[in-house]
């Protein structure tokens, strides 16, 4: 109990320490992806094949910015908070982890938005959707899996929050978030399938803007993806941990 | 171990990884394939016990490894060889500013260390007494921590500090920069946590200071204990080191 008061103290603070000194505050979580979006539909919707373009880019985008939010913010997430961290004993990952938890908070109010805002674009409200809700939480368990492993290694090697933040949009653009994903041709499928948020994604996507189900090999590539994430980054953090203070 | 004893170290021995990489790092990491990091010892074979109700001083030069040891005793540093046994709970450890986030606002930061440290967030009378101790004004208070001078800075964190009734409570040379009112303040309180059986640890560069408040002290040098007893004579071996 106290330890949940503890990761709700964190998250809240870094709600107020990220929207400090803006205008429209955690409004930007929804006018990120919304900007994203328009941008998206001015470029990509004359050359795409897909019949409803602004939902099929939504379901992933809101995604896609949920993964980027979370690793980019908890990557400095342990050196940032040095100061606590060398004063009071409280367990460290609670700062990885309270990232997550408030970026899960804006995620669920982006999803609630764009829910009633989609249904003018075709979104058909069914009890399909609320397998939603297990798809976010496999989701979060593989991001906080590697952002484990990247906070607890950028606390030792800072060139690795650089590498992330420059490789993010290669990453971004290897998934088919903003075209279709029938435009890869055969050559490169390989590729879009060693990315492992592709298989995050689709199982989104299918759930939101498409009329079947999706399939049990979909559910377990997803399931599998996020155990060995978990396992490997809480593995590696686990290992590191107690060297964090002599380093930051 | 005597049942008395709150704080007991049996040679404890933490030691750091160093980050061992210069310019050539690339190269030496695929050339010598060598270990990037090098184990650095800072605290080697400490032995010592706090009674409950003892205050100790702990002395030493710049860099002799008293943060370090600190930090270990409040268990925020696991030690690599040793038995550590302590039997009670903390208060923040006091440095100047420690554990303040200085984007935010006082009220908020006091808000954010109490419930860090287990206390119930609607706390209003834990957050009269930290304001009523600090002295600061509401407008500053209001205002975010960055814009404080360290003097406010060493106030603020000083009245969470004590705000929190914990047994033991570790002082990091702090009372350096407040100004004369506060520092009689903090001494004040320090006699009056004294008085009420609780255990201080205390760091200065004052030995007056420490002579008046500790009951013993341990001098430190290079990671090792080298005196250990009353404090008024620990304090003398301080001085005849310079």
């Amino acid at each position: 109990m106290q330890n949940i008061t503890r990761i709700y103290a964190l998250s809240k603070r870094n709600v107020i320490l990220r929207y400090k000194n803006s205008i429209v505050g955690f409004l930007w979580g929804f006018f990120k992806p919304l900007l994203y979006l328009l941008i998206f539909i001015i470029v990509f919707s004359k050359i795409s094949s897909v019949d409803n373009y602004a939902l099929y880019a939504t379901s992933g985008l809101v995604f896609w910015f949920f993964f980027a939010n979370v690793t980019n913010q908890s990557i400095a997430s342990i050196i940032s908070s040095a100061g606590i961290i060398k004063s009071l004993n409280i367990p460290v990952i609670f700062f990885p982890l309270s990232e997550i938890i408030s970026e899960l908070f804006n995620l669920i109010l982006m999803l609630a938005i764009f829910m009633i805002a989609m249904h003018w674009f075709g979104l058909v409200y069914s009890f399909k959707l609320l397998l939603i809700v297990p798809a976010v939480l496999l989701f979060s368990l593989f991001t906080l899996g590697l952002t484990l492993i990247l906070c607890s290694l950028n606390v030792f090697f800072r060139d690795i929050g650089i590498l992330w933040t420059t490789l993010q949009p290669a990453l971004f653009y290897l998934t088919p978030i903003a075209y279709p994903e029938s435009l890869i041709t055969n050559h490169y499928s390989m590729v879009v399938k060693c990315n492992p948020i592709y298989y995050f994604i689709k199982l989104s996507r299918n759930i939101i803007s498409e009329p079947t189900y999706p399939s049990g090999d979909l559910w377990i590539q997803c399931l599998v993806l996020a155990g060995v994430s978990f396992m490997l980054g809480y593995f590696i953090f686990n290992k590191l941990k107690n060297q964090f203070i002599s380093s930051i | 171990m005597d049942p008395n004893s709150l704080i007991s170290f049996d040679n404890v021995t933490v030691s750091f990884w160093q980050n061992n990489m210069g310019i050539h790092s690339i190269k030496d990491l695929i050339t010598n394939r060598k270990n990037p990091f090098i184990n650095k010892t800072i605290l080697n074979n400490i032995s010592f016990e706090v009674k409950r109700g003892e205050c100790m001083g702990i002395l030493g030069r710049n860099g002799s490894g008293k943060s370090t040891l600190l930090r270990t005793i409040a268990g925020l540093i696991v030690p690599q060889g040793g038995k550590m046994t302590i039997n009670g709970t903390f208060a923040p450890i006091l440095a100047i500013g420690a554990g303040l986030e200085l984007e935010l606002s006082g009220y908020e930061n006091m808000r954010l260390l109490l419930s860090l440290y287990g206390k119930a967030r609607k706390n209003t009378n834990a957050i009269q007494s930290i304001v009523d101790f600090s002295e600061l004004s509401d407008e500053v208070l209001r205002m975010p921590a960055k814009r404080y001078s360290s003097g406010m800075l060493a106030r603020l964190a000083f009245s969470i500090s004590v705000a929190n009734d914990a047994d033991i409570l570790i002082i990091d040379e702090v009372l350096a920069v407040g100004d004369q009112g506060f520092q009689q303040k903090c001494m004040e309180k320090i006699y009056q946590v004294k008085a009420e059986g609780k255990t201080i640890l205390f760091v200065s560069h004052f030995p007056d200071d420490v002579v008046k408040i500790c009951d013993t002290a341990i001098l430190l040098e290079n990671g090792v204990i080298s005196h250990r007893g009353e404090a008024r004579i620990i304090c003398e071996q301080y001085k005849s080191l310079f």
